[in-house]
Formats: structure tokens, sequence, C-alpha cells
């Protein structure tokens, strides 16, 4: 705790924490009317000692812990980053992932997440009658603004999806890397369908299938608690199963840890090449060295990355059409379409009326409102189909030309945009500072 | 060489222990929770074989408190254990997780507690060319993939939604503007009444008068438009005849009366008898064949039906002596099937006869209808299709002029459909989204039309009696329908035990005038009157509530249950109970029991009455009342 302070004083001044402290206090102060307001409207008490059931949903947030949390991600975060790129502690990346586990896992029930917050960042893009939290937007943000420049230190500990996959991971077996890569295009696929649906507001799929927060919330139904058991017991022998190869917002980071300038090396100083942390990495993202001998000749080489590149434009087309073409499937899923459907296919002599269209009946919303409307969300679609399509050709395109590329590397180190810095490496690293 | 890796010494035995431990925790825990999931999808818990015995029992002893108290707790009990399985698989779950979690972490203690210090494979060297070419060969095989599967889906399930939607908005917002045009006559109509009636608002009425021009305007502007719209306007054709006719009303041609709305159209009915002395008993005849269907009586004649699991018979008798004039067998019928199974308290005739003073027509558990001439000659018979009807099927038949309403609501399907008198051949069919029910067609003549009244899970609906057209429907009623509706003065009511009951006030927007819910039936019709309505429980209570406000005016209650309807005749109710009594009462807002005599004969029938005496069925006899 001390050397914290420590290093707090050393890069902040006195100004700033004042600053901060201000800032706490005023929203803490603002918060507590929040509080009081909540008791207005209390529940109904029932003589018979029925009990009111618990919200399968955690509530939403007074503005003070809303910003609370967001505090507590800057600080963890902060934390985080500070044990891994100066105190270079494995241990303390377990610490914070115990934390996290506990506080963004069990006490916030997994919410909000920046996992999920990618899907309300999008839904404020594209509806505008819906108003962000600006919380919502901190845990969006955030992690990518560290990223950008330390690293996914943010999936080494903060993360409580990935703190629960990492804690457990026992006995990892080594992937073969093109499955790696392979499996590796699965959270862009994933990334593109939540941004697909949050911005038509038909769901928050991530959130609907997120293999652990039922289990945080202790609430899951059977089937996405068996799923998220699978992932868990997965995890002690595959590193990471969820991050590496579902998560959207993997995505984004990985494209933000590219750029990070103070990523986390594996080596303190210079690298002599004793090959110790060879196979360290369970996530296999370390960059091996790329002897001049191994590469391929240059001229077939560039050829086939030439061929590769142009083909990319075809390879979005392709994409764009064939999902375009299946756009009435992916509109299915949302609430209004499924139900003009079932309207439209209800025949009202011979079959009787589902929950969803009695209710819809008892609501006194005209019919042809319905069709409108489910006919501009299959608009929607299809045009969501067409730039998603587009996008998943683009990524298919970039990683075949990308793997025609050949870097000449000398040491080891660590893969930027797949490296979650969970500082496992550092131990077998004998080199001192 | 030097590491940093850990030396501090773990107690191996130990985590050991502690892996093992949790380890066997965890399979045993799996075991026990699959086994549990498994029994848990097996119990429905409203649906169980004990309990539905219990019922059964329940349903032939009514008045067993005791019995009634046992299902209760049994229910009670099946409900508690179902839900300590959901929370036992539910907590064993989580004690997996957490064991296996506990087991992992152990594991991981004892995997830093051995010092594996990593090892360096000095032949090793990678091969990033032949990585490269596998990757790229596996993205390229992966995507085609994608594309082959997502285009195979897209082609196979292409339904081009977009544009059904916006050609069915099309439609839909036609079909509300006719039916706003179709609606607008009666509006008018509606919003005149009250203006008419009072003086004070005349002025109102001038300025709806300015404003009929331009809505006038309207309508035929958007007739001329939508064909549709003509035909539904002219659908509404006002009947112009009398409902129930003068001649059904000197008779007693169906259930529960003329159009079955639980009215007899009688003067000087008697009030006392006694079937042990045979004080007042006129005649006294043995049936052939048992069946809880009621008797109907037209002219001299009397009919009623009986069958079991074999044979089907109609039998007619000399009204005023008891003879038994001719019995008809229903065999041979084309499309007949063996007889269904049913329930003993339900029996294979529980329908009762009907008749026009032309024919007499009966309907059995397998879809057998007939129609016979009063001699007894089959005019025509069809069979209609076994219905699907775990009781077994009890919707009496009536009819409406030339032609005979028949429900038709069975697990599969519903339907209330009109067949010719004469012919038998569909004149109407409306198919009728309602589970399976007992309740028989009730016919009224209600304003400027002549509806058929029907009420089966989940709604109250009313039928044009002449096209079959659907004119109201509400939804208000839930579970097994038994009793038929009542009807006056413009208000359906409507019950069902476990549901509730139900005051509608009718026409196109029909509404609840108001709901009760404490006394309900689950066999016995209720009556109505234009002050009162009465209801009757199978457990042997009578209520009397208002008939617009639903103020309950009083209750009786009596020491056996009822499951034959009450009559309305001469301002009189008589309600007959299981043991054989009848019970008659004023139809007043104060309970005043007028007599109760004894049959000395368990009944379950609903008596008919005709020409100053009374029928009842009651056990394999037919009795006559009067003098």
């Amino acid at each position: 705790m001390s050397e914290i302070l420590k290093y707090l004083t050393q890069t902040w001044n006195l100004k700033k924490l004042v600053t901060l402290l201000s800032l706490f206090v005023l929203m803490m102060t603002s918060g507590l009317p929040l509080l009081a307001q909540q008791q207005r409207f209390p529940k109904p008490e029932f003589e018979s000692g029925y009990t009111q059931p618990v919200t399968s949903m955690p509530e939403a947030r007074a503005d003070f812990f809303a910003w609370f949390d967001v505090v507590i991600l800057i600080l963890a975060l902060s934390l985080i980053t500070w044990l891994i790129l100066k105190k270079r502690s494995r241990r303390g990346v377990l610490a914070v992932s115990v934390f996290s586990i506990l506080y963004f896992g069990f006490f916030r029930e997994g919410c909000i997440c920046s996992v999920g917050s990618l899907q309300n960042v999008t839904l404020a893009l594209f509806q505008p009658e819906y108003s962000i939290p600006l919380s919502a937007l901190a845990f969006f943000v955030i992690p990518l603004v560290y990223t950008l420049f330390f690293g996914r230190t943010f999936c080494a500990g903060v993360c409580p999806l990935g703190a629960i996959q990492d804690v457990l991971l026992l006995r990892p077996v080594t992937m073969k890397t093109w499955l790696q890569k392979v499996l590796g295009l699965i959270p862009y696929i994933y990334l593109g369908l939540s941004v697909l649906y949050a911005s038509t507001a038909t769901d928050f799929i991530i959130c609907r299938y997120d293999p652990f927060v039922g289990i945080y919330r202790f609430d899951a139904t059977f089937f996405m608690f068996s799923i998220g058991a699978i992932f868990l017991v997965l995890s002690a022998f595959v590193a990471r199963p969820y991050c590496r190869f579902f998560c959207p917002y993997g995505v984004l980071l990985n494209w933000m840890s590219r750029f990070s300038k103070h990523h986390l090396t594996i080596t303190p100083n210079k690298c002599i090449q004793c090959r110790l942390c060879e196979d360290s990495c369970p996530l296999g993202a370390i960059n091996k060295p790329v002897p001049v001998k191994v590469m391929e000749d240059r001229s077939s080489a560039t050829k086939r990355f030439i061929k590769l590149s142009l083909i990319i434009p075809v390879l979005m087309i392709l994409g764009g059409w064939t999902l375009s073409n299946f756009h009435e499937n992916l509109a299915k899923v949302n609430s209004k379409v499924r139900l003009a459907n079932e309207l439209m296919l209800f025949k009202a002599d011979s079959m009787l009326p589902s929950v969803e269209i009695e209710a819809f009946k008892s609501a006194g919303t005209p019919v042809e409102e319905l069709y409108s409307e489910a006919a501009v969300i299959v608009e929607q679609f299809y045009i969501g189909s067409w730039v998603l399509g587009g996008f998943l050709g683009l990524v298919f395109g970039l990683t075949l030309s990308g793997l025609s590329v050949f870097k000449y590397r000398e040491d080891y180190t660590p893969d930027k945009a797949e490296c979650v810095s969970c500082a496992r490496c550092l131990k077998y690293c004998p080199v001192e500072k | 060489m030097d590491t940093k890796f850990s030396n501090k010494p773990v107690n191996l035995s130990l985590w050991r222990g502690v892996a093992i431990v949790s380890g066997v925790f965890a399979i045993l825990i799996c075991a026990m929770v699959i086994v549990n999931y498994l029994q848990i999808n097996k119990v429905d818990p409203v649906n169980t074989e004990v309990i539905n015995t219990l019922v059964e029992r329940l349903n032939e002893n009514p008045n067993d408190a005791q019995l009634r108290e046992q299902i209760r707790e049994m229910d009670l009990l099946v409900r508690k254990a179902f839900f300590t399985n959901q929370w036992e698989v539910r907590t064993g779950a989580y004690l997996l997780l957490l064991s296996i979690i506990v087991m992992i972490i152990a594991m991981q203690v004892m995997k830093m507690g051995k010092k594996n210090l990593p090892s360096v494979d000095e032949d090793y060297q990678q091969n990033i060319i032949q990585y490269q070419k596998n990757a790229r060969k596996w993205v390229s095989i992966g995507g085609s993939v994608l594309i082959v599967v997502t285009l195979i889906l897209a082609f196979v399930t292409h339904k081009d939604l977009g544009t059904r939607f916006t050609d069915a908005a099309k439609v839909a917002k036609a079909e509300t503007v006719a039916s706003e045009v179709k609606a607008t006559p009666e509006a008018e109509q509606e919003a005149a009444k009250p203006v008419v009636a009072e003086k004070k608002d005349v002025e109102k009425l001038e300025e709806l008068k300015a404003s009929e021009p331009e809505v006038k305007k309207e309508t035929k502007a958007e007739v001329i438009e939508k064909p549709v719209e003509t035909k539904a306007v002219a659908s509404i054709k006002k009947y112009k005849g009398e409902y129930p006719t003068k001649e059904m009303m000197a008779n007693f041609p169906s259930f529960r009366g003329p159009g079955g709305n639980g009215i007899g159209y009688q003067k000087n009915v008697p009030t006392e008898w006694d079937g042990v002395s045979g004080k007042n008993i006129k005649w006294k005849v043995e049936t052939a064949l048992h069946a809880y269907n009621s008797p109907v009586v037209w002219g001299d004649k009397l009919f009623l039906s009986g069958a079991d699991a074999n044979q089907k018979q109609v039998y007619c008798y000399d009204k005023n002596s008891g003879k038994l004039l001719w019995t008809a067998d229903v065999k041979d019928i084309a499309g007949s099937s063996a007889a269904p199974e049913v329930t003993p308290d339900t029996g294979h005739a529980a329908a009762s006869v009907s008749t026009d003073g032309k024919s007499v027509f009966a309907i059995f558990s397998n879809g057998d209808l007939i129609a016979l001439d009063m001699k007894g000659k089959q005019v025509w018979s069809k069979n209609l299709g076994v219905p699907d009807n775990h009781y077994g099927h009890s919707s009496s038949l009536v009819v409406f002029e030339d032609k005979l309403i028949v429900q038709y609501d069975h697990k599969k399907s519903g339907k209330v459909m009109a067949l010719s008198t004469k012919t038998g051949d569909q004149i109407w069919s409306t198919d009728r989204k309602v589970k399976v029910s007992w309740a028989s067609p009730v016919i009224v003549k209600n304003g400027g039309r002549v509806e058929v009244i029907l009420a089966a899970d989940p709604c109250v609906a009313s039928y044009d009696a002449q096209t079959g057209e659907e004119l109201w429907k509400l939804d208000c009623i839930t579970g097994e329908v038994g009793p038929s509706v009542a009807y006056a003065n413009g208000i359906v009511f409507a019950l069902n035990e476990y549901a509730s009951l139900v005051a509608i006030k009718t026409g196109a927007q029909p509404e609840v005038l108001w709901e009760a819910y404490d006394y309900l039936s689950d066999v016995p019709s209720p009556i109505a009157t234009d002050k009162y309505l009465f209801v009757v429980t199978s457990y042997g209570l009578i209520a009397c509530y208002d008939a617009l406000s639903g103020e309950l005016y009083w209750e009786h209650e009596f020491d056996n249950g009822f499951y034959a309807s009450p009559i309305l005749v001469d301002d009189k109710i008589y309600l007959l109970d299981r043991a054989g009594s009848m019970h008659i009462f004023k139809a007043d807002k104060e309970f005043v029991s007028v007599a109760t005599s004894n049959l000395g004969e368990k009944s379950d029938s609903t008596p008919a009455f005709a020409d100053g005496h009374i029928y009842i069925r009651a056990g394999k006899n037919l009795y006559c009342i009067g003098k």
C-alpha cells in the first residue's frame, strides 16, 4: 500500500489529488437525494405472506454508485497497469483478478461491463431516442484508452469475465497456431452481429448469451449455467476460451493494443535468446524470432500478397451479398418482426393465438402499425447485413493477406494484439533490469 | 540459472487431499443433479395420477369435505416437492461449480508447489511458412463453409418478409377503414339513443344531425373504394321474425327450453308432488337405455335418447299417457365409428335431443347425428367425426328456423355449425379458436338479430344464427366450461368454476358490466331475468345477483348439490337437486321458497315443462307430474 502511495505521490501532484477528492465529495452529495427517492414508491406488502420475487436484472444504480464503479474501474486499471509494467508482478495481477471477480463479478453482478457496453454505445449511435448512461460510456472508453497506451491490461485482471477464466487455468494445452487463427475470427462475427442487433434496437446479445453473468448473479437458467460451466471447466485446459474465441470487445482491444507504446515486454532489458519463455504463454501470444533463412523468397511472397489484397473487395462484396440474402433470418430475432411474422401466419379461424398475439391484441396497437414497423426493421437488417457481410469479407481478406507477410524479428516479443498482459511469461525471463 | 519461480514450500499432501475430496464431491453432486433434473422433467405437479383419481372420486361425492381437504393437502405436497426439487437442482449446480473451482484451485496450488523449471527443446524450430500456409488454407475453408451454409439457409428459408409486411400493412389498413365504416351506423344509433331520450339535449341532437351529411359522404366514398366493406355492411340484416316462436314457447323443444335459455313459457305448473306416495304423479315409465340427457316436448310427444357403448336409441312417448310410441335405433350411419371412451358421469348420450315439430334430432358420443320424423322414421343422418373430448360430447342441439345448430368444440378444433333440418346439409360453419367445451348453444333474439351464444375457454362469443358470422367475442372465461350462458335484456351471463362470473353487455363492442367470483358453477347453467341473475352451484348453493350492477341480493344453501339446470317458469324457479327434490322458489330479490317436492329418485337431468305438467328423467325412469 505504501508503495502505491509512493508511486501516486511521485506521479501526481497535490493539486490533482485535491481536485479529485473534491469531485469525489461532490458526486457523493449529488447522489444522496437519489438514494432518498428510491423509497418514494415502496412495494406493496401482502397479508398472505407473499414475498416479492427478486428481479432478474440488477436494479439501476443510483448515479453516485454508477460513478463510484467508474472510479473503481480507473483505480483497478491504474493499479494493474502499474503492477504489470512497473512491478512486473504476476501475483499482483492475480490479486486484482480476484478483486474484480468479487467486485465487478459477484458484487456488481457483472453489470455494467465494458464488453456489453459496446452495445449501449452502438444503440446510442443508431437510436437517437436512447440516452446512454455516462457510466456506460466511461466503461466503454476507459479500457480502450488504457489499452491504446499500455496494452490489454484491462483483460489481464480487471475484466471479470477474463479474470474468472484466468484464475482457473491449470494445465494449458498447446493449440495449433493455425487453429487459433481460424477460431480467432469468431469474435469478429460476434462483434458484427452484436452491433447489428444493438443498432436495430433488437437485443443485447452479448449480455443475453454472456456465459458468466448468470453464474455471478446466481440466476442462470439451466442452459446458460451449463454453457458457463463448460467455459469454466474448459478454462482449466484452454487459456481464456471466451476471451480469445468469442469476446467481441476483445476485437476492439486487439486493434487498440497494436498501437500501444508502453506494452508489456517479456524481458526488462535486452533479450539474451535463452528461449526459456518460448512456451510460457498459455495463449500462444509470443512472437518468436523470424530469422532471414526461413523467409520465403521475396517475389513469390509479394505476388501472393498482392493477389490476396486484390481479392479483398471481391470478398467484401461476396460477404455482403451472402449476408444480405440471409437478412430475414437475422431479422427474425427482432421481437417486432417475429410477432408480425407470427401474426401474418396466424389463421384466426383454425389456430389458437399465442400469448404474444393475445398481448399485442389486448394492447390495442393497430396491426398495420406493427407490419409497417416490421417492414422498416427488415429493411434496416437488409442494409445492416450488407455492411456486416462487407466487414466480415474485409476481416477474412485482411487475415489472408496478413498471413503472407513476414516480419524479420530477432527477439521474443509479446504479440501486442493477442497478448492479454497476464504477466505469466515474466518470471521465465532470467534477465534483470 | 537464476529464475523468479517461487521457492516457498507448499503442503502438497494437504492440497492433494483438498483436490481429491472436492473432485469426489463434484462427481457425487453431478450425479444427484442429473437424477434430480430428470425427475423434475417427468413430474407435472398439476396433473398427477393420484390427485386426478381423488378428484374423480370427489366429483362423485361433491359433499365429501374430508376428501376435498385431502386433495388440497396432496396438491400442496406435490407442488412443494416440485419446487424443492427445483431448488435442489439449482443449489446442486452451484455446489458442483464451487467444488470444481475448489478442485482446480487446489490443483493450481499443487502445480505452483512443484518446481518444474522451463525446459527448452533445442531441436525445435518454428516453421512460420508452414504455419501461414495452413492458416491460409483453414481460413479459406472456414470462410467458404460459412458462405455456403449461410447461402443454403438463406435460400431455403427465403420468404421476402419485407414485401410481405408492407403488403400486410396495406391490407390491415384497408380492413381497419372497412370496420370503421361498418361501425359508423351503429355508433350513430348508439349516440342518438340518449339524445332522443332526453329533451334537454335537443341541441346536441341538432349538432349531430348537422354533422351527419359529412359522415355519410365519407362513408359512401369509402364504400365505392372498397367493395369488401359493402359486403360487411350488407351482412347485417335485421331479423324481422320472432324467436323463440309462439309454437316453441307453447312447447319445450330443447334442453333448457326454447332457445336453451332456461325459460319455460307455461302456466299453472304443479308445485307439490311426492314420488314415494305417488301424489300428483301422473305416470311413471322406465326408459330402456340410461343417459343424462333431458326430455323435450312437442305437441303430444315427448322425446329423449339413450345410449351405451354398443347401442344408441331415440325414444318417443305419449306425453299424456307415458306410452312408448316408438323407439328408433341409431345405426348404420355412414362414416360412423365405435363409441369413444367417455367418463361414466357423462355417458354416450349426454346431449339432449331437439325438435322443431317436424323432426327430432339427436347426437351421440361418437359424432353420430340423426334426424327422425315424428313417427320415428329416419329423415337423414350423418357422422360429424368422433369428437376428441376427454369426458364425452355433451353439448345439446337447438333449432333455429330450418337450421339445426351444433356446437362442436373439441380438442383438435372448435366450430359451430348450422345444418339443414330437412337434409342435414351444412348451411354454415364457423371455426372457433377455443378449447374443448361442454356448454350448449343458447339462441336469443337480441335487438335486430338472432344470436347463437357460446361459452368456451377463452371466450364468450356470439354468432349470427342466419349466417354464422361471428358478431362479437370477449375473452373472459377459462377452464373446462360446462355451464351454458344465460341471456336477458341485452346482457349475457357466463360463468365457470375456477374462473369467474361475467355479465357482458352485448353489441359490436361487448364490454364486461361486472364480474363476481364467489359463486361459480361447473355443471348447472344460470338463468336471468331483466332484473336478476340466479347462479346455481353444483355443491348446493344458489345466489341471486342484481343483473345490472352485480350486487349480491341473497344466497341460499341446500343440503344436496345440483347438476340439473334451473328453469324459470311462471315467475318461479324450478330447481331439481341431485337427490331428486325439486326446490321451487320465487324469482325475486329475496329468497321465498314456494315448495319443495320429492321425487324419491336421484336425478341429474333438467326437467321439461308442457301443458301444466313437468317431465323429469330420473335414473332409469321418466316421470310426468301433474293431474
